[in-house]
């Protein structure tokens, strides 16, 4: 917030404090007839995000209520005959099924060990690129060069690179081959993972460090706060926003891992994600029921991790509280 | 003398931190690239710098325009996917974080089930209504989904930023005697700035690199990008992987990113500099 | 409401407006593409990648005289990324597509799903006529057939003549010899395909097949895992566990082993033809001293079976020109044809006459053990659940060195049943 600096600006920060006071009781009343400026500010709203809400929903409500509609049923693309609606028994079946579990469980531990890593990587980096005294330009186009790179010939220069004998980095680790042990495999994954994606998590986290106010760093320095301090109690508060974008969308994307899986280990040793689950029944299998019922299932658990995170986080969030607005 | 030291001094430890920065992001890309120059016979000798070198594989994906063409397609796909998806985006943002309407919550929360559901279960029914309407293997073909998977992040990471601009300071810079187009101009978009460009490389991103969307609703050179592409690039024999074509091609799509990138990461931060909130 | 939210409004309403017509310029020009030029029937062919094949389609096109002509158009590297790419169009009952470049595992699949189109009377007589017995079983479906083979494909046994005097005729003489090797210090590694994917159901249909038992049943109802089938197991584990395989054996698929051996990494290695023209391209030296045998049996005094790859030509049961579509399919896969795509891109022809043109024994010095081989072979489980049995096959049996044959087959012959029955989870 800043402070007004003429007179007549206090003013007018006067008059809009009166005006947020002002709604409330409005509201409360409920029943009260809306002012003339509050019907536009309604209209504006809506109509400034009709064109985007028009565009998702015009290309996603069909796919995505098709699919539930499918794993309610039990539909394999070979025997087309077969076709018939069974309820929730295709939920039973992958809930009931080990191969589900283990998947699950693997890319539950691939997700929280990444993204923990990255949001502590990504800040360190997001310090660096945005205080840095040298090369300010290089390091923040080097540092984001991995995460635009095409994930897949990431992940096969990965593999390249472990497999004793063609790469460099198998060497540094002994005799074995990495990736055919199910511990090693799983770290791989994951280094490849946080390789990729800690630029997403950094550029998010930078362009909130870009917000905190220079001055009330100085102030807080100047009041003898320690750099940690001034970490903490400063910048961290202002970079709520940005840090639950940049968790929750990390976190989503986490959790639907499969290319570098797919590549560096095909799914071997149990190192299958849910995704890969669902590409083999849903594309492999062409078992359209059991295949779409994974991904409702995938969406459900996402979907539940999101909550958990958009709660946590209270007013950050997009869209919040009247308490946020000025 | 000591505040000299001291400059210095930071500056080496900076520096430090930099090289670091860099040998972490960049010794993996370095390695696809020296697998790149690579010739054949020695693409296995495990070697970080290659023994031997050669301009081949460079030659050999621009013998023929398909590489060309798929570079074409993901260049303008791309770029208007994400100019739309900013757009729609930012306006749904400041809607939804500076004003009051009924089924706000509504729209946000919708948007992010839209990201979350597994797009492997959409892109079958996507193909069947994009060849009902005729568009499949075209260019709208592949901007209408990206730009449809885009704007979740874009409406979120915007509405994110515009929660942090002081808003007043255009009221106060009207009341300074600016008009309302310079008071936007010079107070709020510098202010806004550093959002829509963060945005902007994200969103591109996610389009230059999707593979699924792109294999599944594209079918000739007509409208295939290029991580398509990589996937029809031949070897010898059935089986053999043209890597080092892939490679070559991988550090060739690359070079976008990396100009994209240069050009907007100052403006990011730049927005803060430009005088808005100074004590 | 401020000018500059109305500016950014109406901006967005041109763009949007632009947006629009850009839409419905281009949208009638996407049906386009595949239509037919002129009056002249286009096929559209849909085939893996294959450097010269646009050679011989072209010459089938000069051959039509302008009754039709063939367009290929080239599906991804990839196998699995082709069938996705045909699955998704015949689901949807697309009318684009006519010839079809199936995988030998696919057509029992696409044929049980109604997909392609029966081969009968004439056009079957002269399919059947001259082409190998193995690959001709793989385009059959209930006694019917549903594909033309067009070319085949079977691994050899690759063995380096400086370290090993006479080539193993059991997979037991191998890991004995290599294991001997080893005890000498030398290089001894028995290089092949292990990674959880096809290729090692591959492997395990060989072993399977060699030592005469059945994965499932003839028609393709019940899982048998019969006693040959244990016997593959307890071969498959003694072979992962000999010490005596590279040390990527259990993540390692095609190119990466060859790779391997290309750079002198093993003295044996069981892979595809095509390694080496690939050898004598990136090493002469070595490959000089590199012969190739039939691959080892598991019985003694029983050669083996091996398990045959390649690829069928179907036509689409969606395609608009049939009749030209099984014309031009035969065109495709003619002897003359097959004689060429075999010296220019290394692929063996089903039909057996080409096998002893002279042109041949140049490009293919090996290919009177192709022969040999392709004339007892072996082939993967034909059923249309087979994308099913490959993935819990591979999925059981990775790792190799943790089979344990008993509990391993018992555990196979229920999820092959699940599989079958199309039950279950795929893992």
């Amino acid at each position: 917030m800043s402070v007004p600096t003429t007179p007549v600006a206090a003013e007018a920060a006067a008059e809009q404090t009166q005006d947020s006071t002002r709604k409330p009781a409005t509201r409360r009343r409920g029943k009260a007839p809306l002012s003339e400026g509050k019907k536009a500010e309604r209209r504006l709203g809506l109509l400034l995000c009709a064109p985007a809400a028009l565009v998702m929903i015009a290309v996603t409500a069909y796919p995505i209520l098709y699919s539930v509609w499918l794993s309610l049923q039990r539909y394999d693309l070979k025997f087309p005959d077969e076709r018939q609606f069974v309820g929730l028994e295709n939920y039973v079946t992958v809930l009931t099924n080990e191969y589900w579990w283990t998947a699950f469980g693997v890319t539950m531990l691939i997700t929280v060990v990444t993204v923990a890593v990255e949001l502590v990587l990504g800040m360190g980096l997001a310090l660096i690129m945005h205080r840095t005294l040298v090369g300010r330009g290089i390091v923040r186009t080097a540092a984001l060069i991995p995460y635009g790179i095409v994930t897949v010939v990431a992940a096969f220069s990965w593999r390249y690179a472990w497999t004793p004998g063609t790469g460099y980095l198998a060497n540094l680790v002994g005799d074995g081959a990495p990736l055919t042990e199910r511990a090693s495999s799983l770290a791989i994954i994951m280094l490849a993972e946080i390789w990729k994606t800690t630029p997403f998590m950094a550029l998010l986290l930078m362009s909130g460090l870009a917000l905190v106010p220079d001055d009330l760093l100085k102030a807080a320095s100047m009041d003898g706060a320690s750099a940690w301090q001034r970490f903490t109690k400063v910048m961290l508060p202002v970079m709520k926003p940005a840090i639950l974008v940049a968790l929750l969308f990390r976190t989503l994307d986490a959790f639907r891992v499969f290319d570098n899986i797919y590549v560096l280990t095909a799914g071997g040793n149990e190192t299958s994600s849910v995704s890969m689950l669902a590409y083999n029944n849903l594309i492999r299998g062409l078992n359209l029921g059991i295949g779409s019922t994974m991904s409702v299932l995938i969406f459900l658990t996402v979907a539940v991790i999101a909550f958990i995170f958009v709660k946590l986080f209270g007013t950050a969030a997009p869209g919040s509280s009247e308490e946020e607005r000025r | 003398m000591a505040a000299l030291d001291n400059t210095a001094r930071a500056k080496w430890r900076w520096g430090l931190l930099d090289v670091v920065v860099v040998v972490f992001a960049l010794t993996p890309v370095l390695w696809i690239a020296s697998l790149s120059f690579k010739t054949p016979a020695t693409l296995t000798d495990g070697n970080f710098i290659p023994r031997e070198w050669t301009l081949e594989n460079y030659r050999s994906i621009f013998a023929t325009d398909q590489f060309v063409r798929a570079l074409i397609n993901s260049i303008g796909i791309a770029l208007i996917a994400t100019a739309i998806a900013v757009v729609l985006g930012a306006m749904a943002a400041y809607a939804i974080s500076r004003l009051d309407f009924p089924g706000k919550k509504v729209l946000v929360g919708v948007s992010l089930l839209i990201a979350m559901f597994p797009q492997v279960s959409l892109v079958s029914p996507l193909f069947d209504i994009e060849r009902r309407l005729g568009i499949f293997d075209t260019w709208p073909g592949l901007i209408l989904p990206y730009i449809t998977f885009a704007l979740p992040l874009a409406i979120y990471t915007l509405s994110a930023f515009f929660k942090q601009i002081p808003w007043d300071l255009e009221k106060a810079a009207k009341m300074d005697g600016a008009t309302q187009a310079q008071a936007f101009r010079r107070v709020i978009a510098p202010l806004a700035a550093p959002g829509i460009f963060t945005t902007a490389i994200l969103v591109f991103i996610f389009c230059w690199n999707d593979f699924l969307f792109a294999i599944s609703l594209t079918s000739t050179e007509r409208s295939r990008t290029v991580p398509v592409a990589l996937s029809f690039f031949t070897g010898e024999s059935q089986f053999e992987d043209p890597t080092g074509a892939i490679s070559a091609a991988a550090v060739v799509i690359t070079v976008p990113i990396i100009l994209f990138v240069l050009f907007f990461q100052r403006r990011i931060v730049s927005g803060l500099t430009s005088g808005a909130v100074k004590g | 409401m401020s000018d500059p939210e109305r500016t950014g409004r109406r901006r967005v309403r041109t763009r949007a407006g632009a947006a629009a017509a850009a839409l419905a310029l281009i949208a009638p020009m996407a049906a386009c593409g595949t239509a037919d030029e002129g009056g002249i029937p286009t096929i559209n062919l849909y085939y893996a990648p294959e450097e010269n094949f646009q050679q011989v389609v072209d010459r089938c096109n000069t051959e039509a005289e302008g009754r039709y002509r063939i367009a290929y158009r080239v599906l991804p590297r990839g196998a699995d990324d082709q069938r996705v790419q045909m699955v998704r169009r015949l689901a949807a009952e697309d009318r684009g597509m006519d010839i079809l470049g199936l995988d030998v595992t696919w057509t029992q699949e696409f044929a049980g799903a109604k997909w392609i189109l029966e081969w009968t009377g004439e056009h079957r007589s002269e399919v059947e006529e001259g082409t190998l017995e193995g690959p001709l079983a793989t385009a059959r479906y209930e006694e019917k057939l549903y594909a033309a083979p067009k070319n085949t494909n079977v691994q050899l046994l690759w063995y380096r003549t400086d370290l090993v005097d006479t080539p193993p005729a059991t997979w037991d003489e191998m890991i004995e010899q290599a294991s001997r090797l080893k005890a000498e210090g030398k290089t001894h590694q028995v290089i092949t395909m292990g990674a959880q994917y096809e290729g090692l159901v591959v492997l395990y249909n060989t072993l399977v097949a060699s030592a005469g038992g059945r994965i499932i049943d003839e028609e393709a109802n019940k899982a048998v895992m019969d006693e040959g089938a244990v016997r593959a197991l307890e071969q498959l584990q003694r072979f992962a566990t000999a010490g005596i395989t590279d040390a990527s054996f259990a993540n390692a698929i095609e190119d990466p082993a060859r790779l391997v051996f290309q750079s002198g990494g093993g003295a044996f290695q069981i892979n595809w033809p095509y390694v080496y023209p690939a050898l004598q391209e990136a090493d002469p030296e070595l490959a000089e001293k590199v012969r190739w045998a039939r691959i080892p049996g598991v019985d003694a005094g029983t050669p083996s079976k091996v398990t045959i790859g390649g690829y069928n030509l179907a036509v689409s049961a969606y395609s608009e020109h049939p009749q030209e579509s099984f014309e031009a399919a035969m065109c495709l896969r003619s002897a003359e044809n097959q004689k060429f795509s075999a010296i220019n891109d290394g692929v063996p022809p089903t039909i057996e006459s080409v096998y002893d043109d002279p042109e041949m024994a140049q490009a293919y010095p090996m290919k009177d053990t192709i022969l040999e081989q392709l004339q007892d072979a072996a082939t993967r489980p034909r059923s249309p659940a087979y994308q099913n049995i490959s993935t819990v096959t591979s999925a059981v049996l990775s790792p190799p060195s943790a089979i344990d044959p008993a509990a391993t087959a018992d555990e196979l012959r229920e999820a092959i049943q699940d599989a079958l029955d199309s039950k279950g989870v795929l893992p």
